[in-house]
């Protein structure tokens, strides 16, 4: 039974999750977007219901690793049954000349912004 | 300069789709909402998708109109290519015409990447100069330099052709996730160009649950953007 006072939209979650949700484990899977500019590429994640202590970001060779507790269970109906979803998770492959080391990340507003600068190759071209 | 002094009474039609931040959907949503308007109808378009969302056991068409007094709203669950986006600016005149609207608004994103610090400004992008007051009186910063695709743009191209003036409400906002803080902006301004009373508390409440719950949504409205943007000449932007 709906409450008419209980603010809903009526927009429905599409039938198929795009998004690979790990039900088993109660893992959401974020949205994330990856940019690129001159210097550097910017890589972000939303993150809301999340506080920044609780994030890790970790590399492997060519994979960021992004995984975040939430700071209060996620209710959500798919395929008729409700789960609590716990945390956010998501791994991407990330592009090639890049200077990981100098990596930095912001958390602001429930989004986390990573700057990957892309790393300096080749030389420069003396002009007579 | 004189202002004429906007006539709110006029029958007045109201759209949202999903578009940049999903502010349209959001905004136009909490009104239909909080308004307590009453579905009217349901627009056609033949060569949409067959597709209906049940919703506690109720059958909802995708794209569904609502009234209260001399407000009307069109609202679409669903994001268009470019062939639709022309038949759904198209049905939308037809609406206008059998409804005898005097003026539509359409509540929109605008993409700001850089988004600076303090809330989204809104930007009003009129099709006749008729509608340069409801900017002025309402402090609506006018919308001067940029470019508009997509639906937005599709409705934009018919009503400058008739005698019903647009307005397009830009909310500036994250232009890959769902954006309800830039949504409260433009409700906040829809409000007052309706002279209507809305609480926003609700929505503030529910800020970080809609921007999970709306993650598909978001994901499936930037694979069609980007489609209807894949002939412009700019820095490709990828989106996972």
């Amino acid at each position: 039974m709906r409450n008419d006072d209980d603010f809903r939209f009526a927009t429905i979650p599409p039938m198929i999750n795009s998004l690979f949700d790990d039900i088993e484990h109660r893992i959401l899977s974020p949205l994330s977007c990856l940019r690129e500019f001159d210097n550097q590429w910017v890589l972000e994640f939303d993150l809301p219901l999340v506080n920044k202590k609780d994030i890790k970001v970790t590399f492997d060779e060519d994979t960021i690793n992004v995984e975040a507790k939430l700071n209060e269970k996620y209710s959500e109906k798919q395929i008729g049954d409700v789960t609590k979803f716990e945390y956010f998770k998501k791994s991407l492959s990330l592009p090639e000349k890049i200077d990981n080391k100098k990596t930095t990340a912001q958390f602001q507003k429930g989004r986390l912004v990573i700057k990957i600068p892309k790393k300096v190759i080749g030389h420069q071209v003396k002009i007579t | 300069m004189k202002i004429a002094k906007y006539n709110t009474k006029e029958n007045t039609l109201l759209v949202g789709f999903p578009s940049n931040g999903l502010v349209g959907t959001f905004s136009v949503s909490y009104l239909i909402h909080h308004l307590k308007m009453k579905q009217i109808g349901e627009i056609e378009m033949p060569d949409l998708p067959l597709t209906l969302f049940v919703e506690e056991g109720e059958i909802l068409s995708p794209i569904r109109a609502y009234n209260k007094n001399n407000l009307f709203v069109i609202i679409s669950d669903v994001p268009f290519d470019q062939y639709l986006a022309e038949k759904f600016a198209l049905a939308i005149n037809e609406f206008c015409k059998k409804n005898a609207i005097k003026k539509i608004v359409i509540v929109s994103g605008m993409e700001t990447v850089n988004q600076k610090k303090g809330n989204p400004k809104i930007y009003g992008l009129v099709t006749h100069s008729t509608l340069d007051g409801l900017l002025y009186n309402n402090q609506i910063s006018k919308f001067l330099n940029g470019s508009i695709f997509g639906t937005d743009a599709a409705i934009i191209s018919v009503f400058r052709k008739t005698n019903i003036p647009a307005l397009v409400l830009y909310a500036e906002c994250h232009p890959f996730f769902p954006d309800p803080e830039a949504s409260i902006i433009a409700i906040v301004t829809l409000a007052k160009i309706l002279d209507v009373e809305i609480d926003t508390r609700d929505i503030e409440n529910k800020i970080d649950k809609l921007r999970i719950q709306h993650r598909n949504l978001m994901k499936e409205t930037i694979q069609t953007l980007q489609q209807q943007q894949e002939k412009k000449t700019r820095t490709p932007q990828i989106y996972r």
